[in-house]
């Protein structure tokens, strides 16, 4: 997946065949953060106020529907990918970008749950049930640092360490 | 890119001696974890608190390094809807109390 080129109305990926494939089929697993993951407060803060958290909950569902209701729209509408000799081009409009992250990040952090929350570099207990996780962690997050780097975000090596 | 909204600060109730729900007074946190890419929290401190890249860089780093950074002090009301904001991208954001 490559930028090919930006303006006012949004972005033009490349993408190639396979390409095209994973990520469809990286987006049909959403949603997979379970709402309830999400506390307002730290689990062991003694005052957990209850309406608050309910609220929370329903604000995320929402906005969950609505993501789900543009990936499904996204999935039904073959042609916002045109075929070109080595694969797509793929538009997105800068609101769908974001949203896009958003969808994929969710993926990402649910598989990461579903793989027992693997510490960073440690490598997750893998079974035949979870392996799909795995590459769903891997390839939404590839996903992601393309969609970044056309936004211009790239991990500088003074962040290391 | 405009930077995060002050509040003013608002004198605590002395009748009750209790903080009102419009009280400066409640922390916005985000909790470092193995998973979500120090890019994406980038861009994600940009987008919710409007804070240029360096100040969204230097609070990513400090989530990355010491385990969680303060993105603000506030009203209950906004540190809910900052949260909120947060929660919708998928990080690992709480609120609390100063007290």
């Amino acid at each position: 997946m490559k930028l090919l080129r930006t303006g006012k109305t949004g972005f033009v990926f490349q993408l190639g065949r396979r390409e095209r494939q994973l990520l469809l089929e990286t987006l049909d697993l959403y949603p997979l953060v379970p709402v309830s993951h999400h506390r307002l407060t730290r689990k062991d803060d003694n005052v957990q106020p209850d309406e608050n958290q309910r609220l929370l909950e329903e604000s995320l569902a929402e906005q969950r529907r609505g993501n789900r209701e543009q990936v499904q729209a996204m999935l039904d509408k073959p042609h916002r990918f045109r075929q070109v000799k080595d694969g797509f081009e793929f538009v997105l409009a800068h609101t769908e970008l974001e949203w896009l992250l958003q969808v994929l990040n969710d993926v990402r952090v649910g598989s990461w749950l579903a793989l027992g929350e693997p510490e960073q570099g440690a490598e997750p207990a893998v079974t035949k049930k979870n392996a799909r996780y795995l590459i769903a962690m891997e390839v939404s997050g590839m996903f992601q640092s393309f969609l970044l780097a056309a936004l211009g975000m790239s991990e500088s090596p003074e962040w290391a360490g | 890119m405009a930077e995060t909204e002050v509040l003013p600060d608002i004198e605590q109730d002395e009748k009750t001696g209790e903080k009102s729900s419009l009280e400066p007074g409640w922390l916005v946190i985000c909790w470092n974890d193995p998973v979500n890419l120090m890019t994406y929290v980038t861009h994600v401190f940009q987008t919710v608190f409007g804070w240029n890249k360096q100040k969204a860089e230097t609070h990513m780093l400090e989530v990355h390094r010491n385990g969680k950074s303060v993105l603000a002090r506030t009203t209950m009301e906004k540190a809910e809807h900052y949260v909120h904001q947060l929660q919708k991208y998928t990080l690992h954001a709480t609120m609390e109390s100063e007290s």
